[in-house]
């Protein structure tokens, strides 16, 4: 038997017709900004979708949200939290780490892989 | 919270896509509720008094904006102002995406009439009240696809809604007209009410206090769009035939869906209003809402003239439109919707005297008038504005 095919998704324009205006002196800010806005917006949707789980979750009596409130990490959930946070800060200011760790060098690494490929 | 009332003309956005547009709400409400006051006491504190002590006199608004332009906190608050009305959008579109091949199908069987002829004998023989059934009273959708779109409407996405209001992504798209209900409703906090109507039951109290004895037999809507007006002015009139007309076709197919889908009946057409096939003196009232600064310096006289000649003798023509500013700082933040959110022609709005256009279009002088019109209107939506009173162009044929 002949599957019947799905039709083609439709997609609809995501962005509007002219020049977009540039807000700052430098238009990487206006693009900080724009992302900023958008995390902030993951942000509050995440939130409201934990808030729904633990109601929903309380309402089907699977836990009760007071002991999410009184929750309180004994010593091997707390090392391992302050492992993770500490992994993630790590991950976030690699930007800035990278830019220490090339200052630091004593000689360029550039030079030092040119001189090295051109034998 | 919003008033407005879900139909099922819309899709149903899923956890995280509400959880998107609530979001923008509530964005929406701290940059106009929270910030946005700050941009006037910026200019009263500091940036208006530097402009008098350089110039000597006060500054014009050209001169307001570039101060403005350079102060953090209006760049700030600016940038953030236009991508929440970025944002505004996708986070309509994204449901609307995902449901319009059923919202298309539903919006086609709207179409079709409700009551087939065989089915209505059988629901006359059932029914307590048979004559209700014939009563029905229904509206209409009439197409053209060879209509030009006008410049001005197309050149850029009014409302930086993506595609505006004529585009159309598949066959019979009722996607712009969906979008742009729910995007209404948010842009406007919820301020227009359960059915965006809140345009209409302006225009229609004004009346009422201003005309209290005219009772219209034939109403048209010009720049209708989803009809959110319209159906306001069938509802307030139900013996009068009411028209709507627009020059985007999605936005006419989800209005005559929406329409039907509330039992109104509403005549829609795909016209342009600076000029209609309807018959010369076939209205008693023509009017519109928030069109005009959504057209071009030529079609204001165009449009004017065209009311004229479909109004009757003694009938009336009601443009409803957004305060300009009494000052020239609120000409400038005013005018912020016209540099940020493509509203091109609003900014020339400040300076045009509409009595005087009404005029060219050959209206009598002393039949025209400009009114200022009060509703009540919630801190929420003001987006730029600290004072928000509507502006009623009137005059008489």
């Amino acid at each position: 038997m002949a599957r019947r095919k799905a039709p083609t998704p439709v997609r609809l324009p995501r962005v509007a017709r002219g020049k977009k205006p540039q807000y700052f002196s430098d238009p990487a800010i206006d693009k900080l900004l724009w992302m900023t806005m958008t995390l902030m917006e993951e942000l509050s949707v995440a939130r409201d979708r934990i808030d729904t789980l633990e109601r929903v979750l309380d309402a089907h009596g699977v836990l009760r949200q007071k002991h999410i409130e009184g929750y309180k990490p004994d010593a091997k959930a707390r090392s391992a939290r302050a492992t993770r946070r500490a992994d993630f800060v790590d991950r976030m200011m690699r930007a800035a780490q990278a830019e220490l760790s090339a200052s630091s060098d004593a000689a360029d690494p550039h030079e030092e892989a040119r001189r090295a490929v051109e034998g | 919270m919003s008033a407005f009332k879900h139909h099922d003309m819309l899709p149903t956005p899923s956890h995280d896509e509400q959880a998107r547009q609530d979001f923008v709400a509530s964005m929406r409400g701290h940059l106009s509720g929270r910030l946005m006051p700050g941009a006037y006491q910026l200019y009263e504190r500091r940036v208006a008094p530097a402009l008098r002590a350089e110039l000597g006199r006060d500054p014009d608004e050209a001169e307001v904006r570039r101060a403005m332009t350079r102060e953090p906190f209006y760049q700030f608050w600016s940038a953030m102002q236009r991508r929440s009305q970025e944002m505004l959008w996708e986070s309509v579109i994204d449901p609307t995406e995902r449901e319009l091949p059923s919202l298309i199908d539903r919006a086609k069987s709207r179409a079709k009439p409700v009551v087939k002829p065989q089915q209505a004998q059988k629901a006359q023989k059932a029914s307590k009240h048979p004559r209700a059934l014939r009563r029905r009273r229904r509206g209409s959708l009439r197409l053209d696809p060879s209509l030009p779109l006008p410049r001005y409407h197309a050149a850029v996405d009014i409302h930086l809604q993506p595609g505006g209001y004529h585009t159309d992504s598949t066959a019979d798209d009722v996607a712009a007209g969906v979008i742009y209900d729910k995007g209404l409703d948010l842009y406007m906090g919820g301020a227009l009410g359960a059915e965006n109507g809140l345009m209409g039951d302006t225009l229609v109290a004004y009346i009422k206090e201003r005309h209290p004895t005219l009772r219209p037999r034939r109403i048209l809507d010009m720049g209708c769009a989803i009809g959110n007006s319209t159906v306001v002015w069938a509802r307030a009139f139900p013996q009068a035939e009411v028209h709507g007309i627009d020059v985007g076709a999605p936005v006419l197919r989800y209005a005559h869906a929406r329409a039907e889908g509330f039992g109104v009946p509403v005549h829609f057409s795909q016209q342009n209003a600076e000029g209609t096939d309807f018959e010369p003196g076939s209205f008693d009232l023509v009017v519109s809402h928030i069109m005009l600064h959504e057209t071009s310096k030529p079609a204001l006289q165009r449009i004017f003239a065209e009311c004229r000649r479909l109004l009757r003798p003694g009938g009336l023509m009601l443009h409803l439109e957004i305060p300009r500013g009494h000052t020239v700082f609120e000409q400038f933040m005013h005018n912020w919707e016209s540099y940020n959110n493509n509203e091109t022609f609003s900014r020339y709005m400040t300076h045009i005297d509409l009595a005087a256009e009404a005029v060219k279009g050959g209206f009598a002088r002393s039949k025209v008038r400009v009114d200022e019109f009060a509703m009540q209107m919630s801190v929420a939506q003001m987006n730029y504005a600290e004072n928000f009173i509507w502006k009623i162009l009137a005059a008489e044929r």
